[in-house]
């Protein structure tokens, strides 16, 4: 069961209810060992509920979870140390510097405090390894979250929101150093709110909407299979949306903003038509992204 | 290093680089010592031959102890749950007893620092306190002391959500407690009805307990049954305790 073809996370069927409240709804999911797996939904649609349950700290109403092949609740302790989990709250031991604070945590793993240095030096800290929990950056502050969640080298990663409240040039360090930690083969499970940024570091995402599971799979394929395809912007004035309506490969036709927009499929066909209608400078072609997938399944008026 | 050392090296640095905590824990009872033996001073207590400065001593004694080992972990178990550092040790393979293992051998830390502190400026010449040679009849009493008063500050750091509600609730429960088991006021100078009550409180047991280690007022039984007392009181507040902790705020 634990060999390593087989899966770092089974859900099967799990549900659970708070109430009348349905946080997780018949969900089932397999995470492979090295994915890096997003689990995207608004708040309030189980997220949270789902991630805790996966790490053991609450138990689902009915169907099962294996994690690296062992149940993680009751409290697991063959379990623990091969996961590692951030909080949403960034967790730090009061008044200890970054150093301390690392050099404790790694002894609540039975570590010794060369560990916690290795840690500072993945995320970059060890500069700032000195300074106070409370005096460190926004962005400095989630990589210690991070180094606090590898400090026990674990297979298994939990991310509650990790690049949430950073300034852009944080976050995209951020996402690199979530790559890295990809590389190097660690199974990576993150919820964020940011889709572009899901949308290039996930190998797979489950979009989640009220406990359920509305959608998974690869960002690439959901895009696909949604058929938004691609919406060709073209400036106010180089042809009416009439003109536009009747060109070889256009679905839809919408004038936003001033600007005209069509709707398509076959991006080639499309601009090749156009390239005898009007001229093609500025013409902006935009694929298709995760965002308009997720706002087409979750803005759907909830029925 | 060991979960256990790890955990109570984080707590001690903690407390000790937080100059709120060491001026009530160090400076605050002191102030109040300083001030009442100076009231006192020179003034015998009627029939012992003793000043008075050997009985208050025990007394604000007894009220710093409990005070800083209440305050002390309910502070850090309100913190640690509010931080979701307790989640974090849940997480990992520590057990619990770690965590209430390492707050208490930092409480008795203090409380044994707090002890050589206070007992120690009584003594200067200008105060003039003569411990009796009992005195080491006190180290059992100031064991159980902080341990009944931390068991009681897992309560109270379980039912407070923030720092305000630690300080107001451990207010409440200190400062009038105080009072009635005679830390501040000799309990002989109270109506009987007052002196009743006193024997429900804790505290009064630690500064019973306390006086006589130091003083000699009172008889051995009377020592005896203060331990036992806090020995009873620990058990319950432990009971409560337990029943009443919560790892996180949201369940």
């Amino acid at each position: 069961m634990s060999s390593i073809d087989s899966p770092a996370i089974v859900l099967d069927a799990v549900s659970k209810s708070y109430g009348e409240v349905r946080a997780a709804d018949e969900v089932s999911i397999s995470i492979g060992r090295g994915e890096f797996f997003g689990l995207l939904g608004p708040n309030g649609a189980g997220k949270t509920t789902l991630i805790e349950m996966i790490e053991g700290l609450r138990l689902p109403d009915t169907g099962t979870i294996h994690v690296l092949g062992m149940a993680p609740a009751p409290r697991n302790l063959d379990l623990l140390p091969r996961i590692g989990v951030q909080t949403q709250r960034s967790a730090f031991f009061t008044r200890l510097t970054a150093r301390e604070h690392l050099v404790t945590v790694a002894a609540l793993y039975g570590l010794p405090p060369a560990t916690a240095e290795k840690a500072l030096d993945l995320v970059g800290l060890t500069d700032s390894g000195n300074v106070r929990v409370t005096k460190i950056s926004g962005g400095q502050r989630q990589r210690l979250a991070i180094a606090s969640t590898l400090v026990h080298d674990p297979e298994v990663v939990f991310l509650d929101e990790p690049t949430a409240a950073l300034d852009p040039e944080a976050r995209r360090d951020l996402g690199q150093m979530l790559r890295n930690l990809k590389a190097i083969g660690k199974t990576i499970v993150y919820t964020t709110h940011h889709l572009d940024e899901a949308q290039t570091l996930c190998d797979r995402v489950a979009i989640l909407s009220a406990g359920r599971v509305l959608a998974l799979d690869s960002p690439r394929e959901l895009i696909a299979r949604s058929g938004i395809g691609t919406r060709l912007v073209i400036p106010a004035g180089r042809l009416s949306p009439e003109q536009a309506g009747t060109l070889d490969g256009v679905n839809g036709v919408a004038v936003e903003d001033g600007m005209l927009v069509l709707q398509t499929a076959h991006t080639a066909r499309v601009l090749a038509a156009l390239d005898g209608e009007a001229d093609l400078d500025d013409v902006e072609t935009r694929p298709a992204t995760l965002e308009d997938v997720y706002l087409e399944l979750i803005g759907a008026p909830q029925a | 290093m060991s979960a256990y050392a790890a955990l109570s090296r984080a707590v001690y640095k903690a407390a000790v680089r937080d100059a709120t905590t060491v001026f009530f824990t160090f400076a605050f009872p002191l102030i109040f010592l300083v001030i009442f033996a100076l009231i006192f001073r020179n003034q015998e207590v009627a029939d012992t031959g003793r000043g008075y400065v050997d009985y208050i001593a025990p007394g604000v004694l007894s009220w710093g102890l409990a005070n800083a080992a209440l305050f002390g972990v309910a502070f850090t178990l309100m913190q640690w749950r509010n931080d979701d550092l307790l989640r974090i040790i849940r997480l990992s393979p520590t057990s619990i007893w770690s965590v209430i293992g390492s707050r208490y051998v930092v409480a008795l830390g203090i409380g044994a620092a707090q002890c050589v502190l206070f007992v120690g400026v009584a003594m200067l010449p200008v105060f003039g306190m003569r411990p009796d040679q009992t005195w080491p009849l006190a180290i059992p009493i100031m064991l159980l002391a902080v341990t009944a008063f931390l068991a009681l500050g897992l309560i109270v750091g379980s039912a407070a959500n923030t720092p305000e509600a630690v300080a107001a609730i451990a207010n409440c429960v200190v400062v009038p407690m105080a009072f009635l088991s005679g830390s501040f006021y000799p309990l002989e100078l109270m109506p009987t009805w007052l002196q009743e009550v006193s024997r429900v409180l804790p505290m009064r047991y630690v500064n019973d307990g306390i006086t006589y280690a130091f003083t000699g007022f009172g008889t051995m039984t009377d020592y005896l049954i203060s331990c036992a007392a806090l020995v009873v009181f620990t058990a319950v507040f432990a009971v409560v305790g337990v029943r009443t902790f919560r790892w996180s705020n949201d369940s």
